[in-house]
């Protein structure tokens, strides 16, 4: 089986990695580059703990191809916090009581940057129907929709 | 002179949870994430039928893939059982139980190699014919499935107070109904995982997502032919637990297996498919009841016979019965009643513990029988239930002592607030007024412990402390965090109690090695019992601070406080000196040197259980009234929880960030038993192993909730609190049951109300009344 | 368990992938959503070279010239969501767009992968066929790039199975601009909003006219080992007054003209009478348009 040489940028910095065809771009992170923060949850695309950031839109990780990231930029939740500050959805998922096992933290947070993106003050219908990828087992959601609002707000 | 420190209290505020910034950003490695030096991985192949022979396995084609370093049948085992009943052989030999019965594993150098590995293994099979329904599984003349269970007979549990038979007499009406309650499972976020390693001298290092990390020790060795003394566990950072790592199951020690032929680490881990199909699961059952109440509403009896599908091994699931009868027997005054239970084997997956244990079930039956009865004698449901509440100072039957039962007050109180007979009525009155969507009100209430329940040799929990020279404070405590919060509540405790700031606090309960025994998290148990064991160690460590404050200053020790990091005068707040300087100064007073450590041992005042189940198993419990607010779809049959008002005797709120959390969360899990969560098990098969057809509840699915703590301090929890995160996840289905009857008139023995069920009823009556007119 | 590919190719060009495609053996992948999935369950049948389309210039996009919309194949779930030539021509393939998966799989797939996976209860066809939508297969014969058309009313033939042979790209899919008076409507249902996989959909359009339809459309997927039209159900709509009575027959006509089967999902007495409800709500809402 032969590998594949790609170039991309991970959180704002140039790596060359090679990767089997058949490689996931959640495994190339876990597996090659030890960013762990994306989760193996389901690998079927049905709970969004993979998610991350590709040339500015969310997707599950765990579908995507890593060879399709060859020229491409991928942020991860470890690429959001850019000082000894917490990026300001990180604190708001922190200030709100929205992390309890935290498992599904980084796909929400990275799901929630993207949906900010989007629109910078969303409603609760949005907020809901942005999220409504991510699964949570712990919080019931409703500390999740409280951390988004207090980010929208920053 | 400083500034007077005003006295401040963190019980009752929100305090951040200490491991939620390294969550935040990816820092925290989970045990899923974890890799040791030369670790293998490691993968179980499993039956692919429900009760067979197993003629042959032949691994040699495995065994030839690159990478392959081990591959273990039963044959390389001690074949000694793990859990309850010790009936479960880590790997399994001649016959198949089930379909999640271990036949084979293997460890390779990558996951690749041992996925390839996996598919090469040969098994032949001869088919024997399986059971599925512990009904017939109990007929005369069904095939034995463990040659010592005769009869197919596991656990039965038995419960007798009154005369069952005089009170029916007495009553004038009697109900006489049975319920199905299904299969469910806890959808960890975190799959199934365990690292198993070596030292050189032979001790063994478990790196797993236990809840019960010291028995588990007691419990995991014979299997090994190991003492437990040479178990070390540790607790890496799980996603999740909820109830289903009290038990050893096979994958921890089959892992071990590997770790010891390889003599290297090995990472066992569960596919999503395999966290499904192969996890323990929530008990089922089927409840025959009957319940009897007077024309004026008392109600005079229940006697309850219940069925439980044992699966093919034992776990916890079997000894859910002994929660599922303190419901039946002391929720709400009955003076007579009785309860038995058999569990019988088949060739199904088996139970384990699941948040609410038991107690979700029999709620689901009494809260719906309860509405029943009212019906029966023309009462509203909210007069009936506060005419048949306990009061303060009742003991149930089985010797629950309700010191407090705030039972009636969350009643009225949760009526109140959600105007519910007005409601009620008015959504009554609607019925069958045409309309496509329809709504409707209904309540549930249970009971449960909220100070553990004395199951083992010993409920507690124990603690130790130490300050060092900068008035920081270690805590280092038996009791697990798996993600409820319990960490920063401990923290919260201690922190009051020692006057500093939460951030001087660390946390250690991650390494049997270092910490002191815990029985487990679990029984809604460690806030009670965890808090009181750091508080009063904390306690200690306060006293002997102030002591060695007094000898240094011209004030009393009972004349001192500790608060903000300083010493402080208890009347007026005015420091006398800064605890990090006299901690300095009572370490390096020479031969008068003191360190402050200190330790603590709380064992609750509960009592366990003795003949014919009685006993005041907890040191407190705790009720709950939740009221459901939902609309109908008539057409599809989708049931739309729109609000859910949880009222709740929590003794006292600590955290209050943490409080609404775990209410918030086990709310979803009620809600998800109620209305959509349903593992369809074919042919002892799980055919929705994946979270396209297991429908945990998503984003757009919350509801409005609103809670409202009673807050009345518990005599014997620390501040006042006890446990809280087991109501939630037991009241909602019912109440959204009843809710859905108040809409539509139509009632379900058996939960999930998934849209189809719902749907046919709908279309059922429709066609009844329409074949009437 | 990852597909073992001998090879990768990243398309520049139809010519290109086509090309590709002509030597054989190929497993093709846009979006990958549905790939990622399929070859966990089976890495069995699969080409073991993974041809990446996604970089093929200027199939992604919607436009429209004379009277004909084009969606190119790359064209994603959200960009249907978003697109102004959609909103103008056909905003019903939006509405049936943010019915699909969650934001993340809708920013990953495409339409062609939508219309390729050919499952029988895949969103975006369901509106698409409504639209009497015809896709354009290209292939390489004789040293260039051939194209032939095939309506998507006739392009599947099993679950997961079309016409398109294993050398063929699919590029785009077109429809005629409706004509004035033209509403479309999508129903979906399942038991939860999100992630759902259509226990079933449907699709009904026309030209207003008289409280009913001209040049009715009604099209079901998830009822029938393909998406289909139900054409005796049109004929039943079609020029139909709709009001309570002429909608419950034409649900009867609806009720014959669909089989689905009982899975694990939900049995064929519930989809049978989702086909009902589902199909009610539409009309209903057509009706009062």
């Amino acid at each position: 089986m032969s590998e594949v040489n790609i170039t991309l940028t991970v959180n704002g910095e140039k790596r060359h990695v090679s990767v089997a065809p058949g490689l996931s771009v959640l495994n190339m992170l876990r597996d090659k580059l030890d960013l762990t923060g994306a989760k193996l949850v389901c690998g079927e695309g049905e709970c969004g703990a993979c998610t991350v950031i590709v040339d500015g839109t969310s997707v599950n990780s765990c579908l995507m191809y890593a060879v399709e990231l060859d020229g491409r930029e991928v942020t991860t939740v470890e690429g959001l916090q850019k000082s000894e500050k917490l990026d300001p959805v990180q604190q708001a998922f922190v200030d709100k009581g929205a992390i309890q096992c935290g498992y599904c933290t980084p796909g929400m947070v990275m799901q929630t940057t993207h949906l900010l993106k989007q629109t910078g003050k969303p409603t609760e219908e949005q907020i809901r129907r942005g999220l409504e990828g991510n699964v949570c087992r712990c919080t019931g959601y409703t500390k999740i929709f409280e951390a988004v609002n207090q980010a929208a707000e920053g | 002179m400083s500034e007077a420190i005003e006295k401040t209290t963190l019980i009752g505020k929100s305090i951040t949870k200490p491991d939620a910034p390294d969550k935040s950003n990816g820092r925290t490695r989970y045990i899923n994430d974890m890799v040791l030096p030369r670790m293998l991985v490691a993968k179980i192949k499993r039956s692919d039928r429900a009760h067979a022979k197993v003629l042959s396995i032949d691994t040699s084609k495995a065994a030839a893939v690159p990478g392959i370093q081990a591959i273990v049948t039963a044959d390389d085992t001690p074949m000694v059982g793990v859990g309850v009943t010790k009936d479960n052989p880590p790997l399994k030999k001649d016959i198949v139980l089930s379909m999640r019965d271990e036949l084979v594993a293997v460890a390779g150098e990558t996951e690749e190699a041992v996925d390839k590995a996996l598919a090469l293994i040969e098994i032949e099979y001869e088919d024997l014919p399986a059971i599925f329904d512990p009904a017939e599984a109990l007929e005369e003349g069904a095939h034995q499935l463990h040659d010592d269970k005769p009869g197919n007979l596991s656990l039965g549990y038995q419960t007798v107070h009154g005369d069952i038979k005089q009170a029916e007499k007495d009553s004038d009406h009697v109900l006489d109904e049975v319920y199905d309650v299904h299969y469910v499972t806890h959808v960890c976020m975190g799959p199934g995982c365990v690292i198993a390693d070596f030292d050189t001298h032979g001790k063994l290092t478990m790196y797993t997502q236990t809840q019960y990390p010291y028995n588990y020790k007691m419990d995991l060795a014979p299997s090994l032919g190991m003492h437990p003394g040479d178990i070390r566990v540790i607790q890496p950072p799980v996603g999740g637990a909820f109830g289903s790592k009290l038990d050893v199951y096979p994958f921890e020690p089959i892992a071990v297996f590997l770790a010891k032929k390889t003599r290297r680490p090995v990472k066992l881990f569960f596919s999503r498919e395999e966290e499904f199909s192969a996890s323990p699961t929530r008990q089922p059952a089927r409840f025959h009841i009957r319940a009897g109440v007077k024309n004026d509403g008392t109600l005079t009896f229940r006697d309850v016979d219940a069925l439980l599908n044992n699966g093919s091994h034992t776990s916890w699931g079997a000894t859910t019965p002994f929660v599922m009868m303190r419901t039946f027997t002391g929720h709400f005054r009955v003076p007579d009643v009785e309860f038995r239970s058999r569990a019988a084997y088949t060739n199904m997956p088996y139970a384990g513990s699941f948040r609410g244990y038991g107690n979700v079930q029999a709620t689901y039956v009494t809260a719906t029988v309860m509405d029943k009865l009212a019906e029966a004698v023309n009462m509203d449901p909210i007069s009936f239930r506060l005419m048949n509440a306990q009061k303060a100072g009742e003991i149930t039957p089985q010797n629950s002592k309700l010191e407090e039962c705030l039972l009636g007050e969350c009643i009225e109180t949760a009526a109140e607030k959600t105007n519910f007979l007005e409601q009620y009525n008015a959504f009554k009155a609607e019925q069958d007024t045409p309309g496509r969507y329809k709504k409707g009100i209904g309540i549930a209430t249970s009971f449960h412990n909220a100070g553990g329940a004395k199951i083992h040799k010993s409920d507690g929990c124990g603690t130790v402390i130490m300050l060092d020279d900068y008035a920081r404070a270690t805590v280092i405590t038996g009791a697990s965090e798996i993600g409820q919060g319990i960490d920063a509540v401990l923290t919260q405790i201690v922190a009051e109690e020692l006057g500093i700031p939460t951030e001087s606090i660390t946390l250690v309960n991650n390494d049997s090695a270092i910490g002191p025994w815990d029985v487990g998290v679990h029984a809604s148990r460690t806030t009670f019992i965890a808090g009181n064991s750091a508080k009063r160690a904390a306690r200690k460590a306060r006293d002997q601070i102030l002591d060695a404050a007094a000898q240094r200053s011209n004030v009393a020790a009972e004349d001192l406080d500790l608060r903000g990091g300083s010493v402080v005068q208890d009347n007026n707040g005015v420091p006398v000196m800064k605890i990090d300087s006299l901690l300095r100064k009572m370490h390096f007073a020479g031969e008068d040197a003191e360190l402050v450590i200190t330790h603590d041992y709380y064992e609750p005042p509960s009592e366990p259980e003795g003949d014919n189940h009685v006993g005041d198993i907890s040191a407190a419990y705790s009720h709950g009234a939740y009221v459901a607010e939902v609309t109908v779809d008539t057409w599809t049959g989708v049931v739309k929880v729109d609000k859910m008002t949880a009222v709740q005797d929590v003794g006292r709120v600590v955290n209050k960030l943490g409080i609404e959390g775990q209410m918030e969360g086990g709310i979803a899990f009620g809600i998800g038993y109620g209305l959509t969560e349903e593992m369809i098990i074919e042919d002892g098969e799980v055919k929705n192993p994946n979270f396209r057809d297991y429908k945990v509840m998503t984003a757009p699915e919350a509801p409005e909730l609103e809670f409202h703590f009673i807050e009345n301090d518990d005599p014997d929890g620390p501040f006042g609190a006890k446990g809280i995160a087991e109501l939630p996840t037991i009241i909602p289905a019912p109440a959204i049951a009843n809710a859905v009857y108040n809409a539509i008139g139509i009632r379900f023995n058996n939960p999930p109300l998934t849209p189809e069920k719902v749907a046919r009823a709908i279309v059922e009556k429709q066609a009844a009344k329409m074949a009437a007119e | 368990m990852m597909i073992e590919y001998e090879e990768y190719l990243a398309a520049t060009s139809v010519a290109e992938a086509t090309q590709a495609l002509a030597n054989g053996n190929v497993t093709v992948v846009a979006g990958g959503t549905d790939l990622m999935v399929q070859t966990a369950a089976s890495g069995r049948g699969m080409g073991t070279t993974l041809l990446n389309v996604r970089r093929i210039a200027d199939l992604r996009g919607v436009t429209v010239d004379g009277g004909r919309v084009t969606i190119g194949a790359l064209t994603t779930i959200t960009d249907m969501l978003t697109d102004g030539v959609v909103a103008d021509t056909a905003p019903v393939l939006a509405e049936t767009a943010d019915r699909f998966a969650s934001n993340q799989i809708r920013n990953m797939a495409t339409i062609g992968g939508n219309i390729c996976n050919a499952s029988p209860a895949g969103d975006m066809i369901i509106p698409l066929m409504m639209l009497d939508a015809d896709v354009e297969l290209s292939s390489w014969v004789e040293g260039a790039v051939a194209t032939r058309t095939v309506a998507l009313n006739e392009f599947f033939t099993g679950p997961g199975k079309s016409v398109k042979t294993a050398n063929e790209l699919l590029t785009s899919v077109s429809f005629n601009r409706p004509a004035e008076g033209f509403v479309g409507q999508f129903g979906k249902t399942g038991p939860r909003p999100a992630l759902e996989i259509s226990m079933v959909s449907v699709a009904v359009g026309g030209v207003a006219s008289n409280g009913g339809l001209t040049n009715a459309r009604v099209v079901y997927g998830a009822v029938a080992p393909t998406p289909i039209r139900a054409s005796n159900t049109e004929a039943a709509l079609e020029g139909t007054s709709l009001d309570d009575a002429s909608i419950q027959s034409v649900l009867d006509v609806a009720d014959s003209e669909v089989n689905p089967i009982s899975d694990v999902r939900a049995s064929d007495w519930y989809l049978r009478h989702l086909v009902r409800v589902m199909t009610q709500e539409v009309l209903e809402s057509v009706a009062n348009v």
